[in-house]
């Protein structure tokens, strides 16, 4: 088990091209949701989608780092009191030989960002030991 | 949904009493000892955590034994993969958007 998503991807295009399509509204609602980003720290956007069940279809959201076609970091709330998400999503971009090896990492837990240390291998270790709990369920 | 679980492991100290409990039930006092936090903010994580679904507890003569409660962990489960999927989804199709796209 792990607390944080992590996607890897290669893509074709320049990390200045990806990072366009990161950063630009237009083209971020072309394959993820109608928004209002702009790659300013401080900066509050929304993510706009059709409700599902009892998500009102919004993710609010806030530029947490930028650093142009390297790495964009934002926090992700979505859904509503009291079933509010409160995590962070990190992206970070990579040239390749062909591209861009572009980097995911979707948080549950935002002090994980704060350097606590316990992304160690000791919380690996336990992870492991409460998964194998979960596997007798 | 998953809000409780993580609010209930949001805090480090919860995470780690979390954590202590997977060794094995565990008394208050006894997870007192092994943290350097007074007994009443052992008591409260303890009760987040129980809140979140995440601890049980067992009641034997004037001992309150806490152990961890693993189906507690499914909403988290269940929230990695709904967003695993969502990304991967999403991911396909940035690669046919940038495929479509003009060179800069």
């Amino acid at each position: 088990m792990t607390r944080s998503i992590v996607v890897d991807y290669d893509l074709p295009g320049s990390p200045a091209k990806v990072w366009r399509t990161l950063t630009e509204p237009e083209l971020l609602a072309a394959w993820l949701m109608d928004n209002d980003i702009a790659p300013e720290v401080g900066h509050r956007f929304t993510f706009r989608s059709k409700p599902m069940g009892d998500w009102d279809g919004t993710v609010q959201c806030e530029v947490l780092a930028v650093e142009p076609q390297r790495l964009l970091r934002y926090s992700w709330r979505g859904g509503s009191a009291p079933n509010l998400l409160d995590s962070i999503v990190t992206w970070t971009l990579a040239p390749t030989a062909t591209g861009t090896a572009l980097h995911l990492e979707h948080s549950g837990f935002p002090d994980d960002h704060a350097g606590y240390p316990f992304m160690d291998r000791g919380w690996r270790d336990k992870a492991a030991r409460i998964a194998e709990l979960l596997a007798t369920l | 949904m998953q809000s409780d679980v993580f609010r209930a492991l949001a805090d480090p100290t919860r995470r780690a009493v979390f954590e202590q409990l997977t060794r094995g039930e565990a008394t208050v006092t006894e997870l007192t000892r092994k943290f350097d936090v007074s007994q009443p903010a052992i008591s409260q994580h303890l009760a987040a955590l129980k809140a979140g679904g995440l601890v049980a507890v067992r009641r034997a003569g004037r001992f309150t034994y806490y152990r961890i409660k693993p189906a507690g962990l499914r909403p988290l489960v269940d929230w990695i993969e709904h967003y695993q999927a969502f990304w991967l989804g999403r991911m396909k199709k940035l690669k046919a958007l940038l495929e479509e796209m003009e060179d800069d």
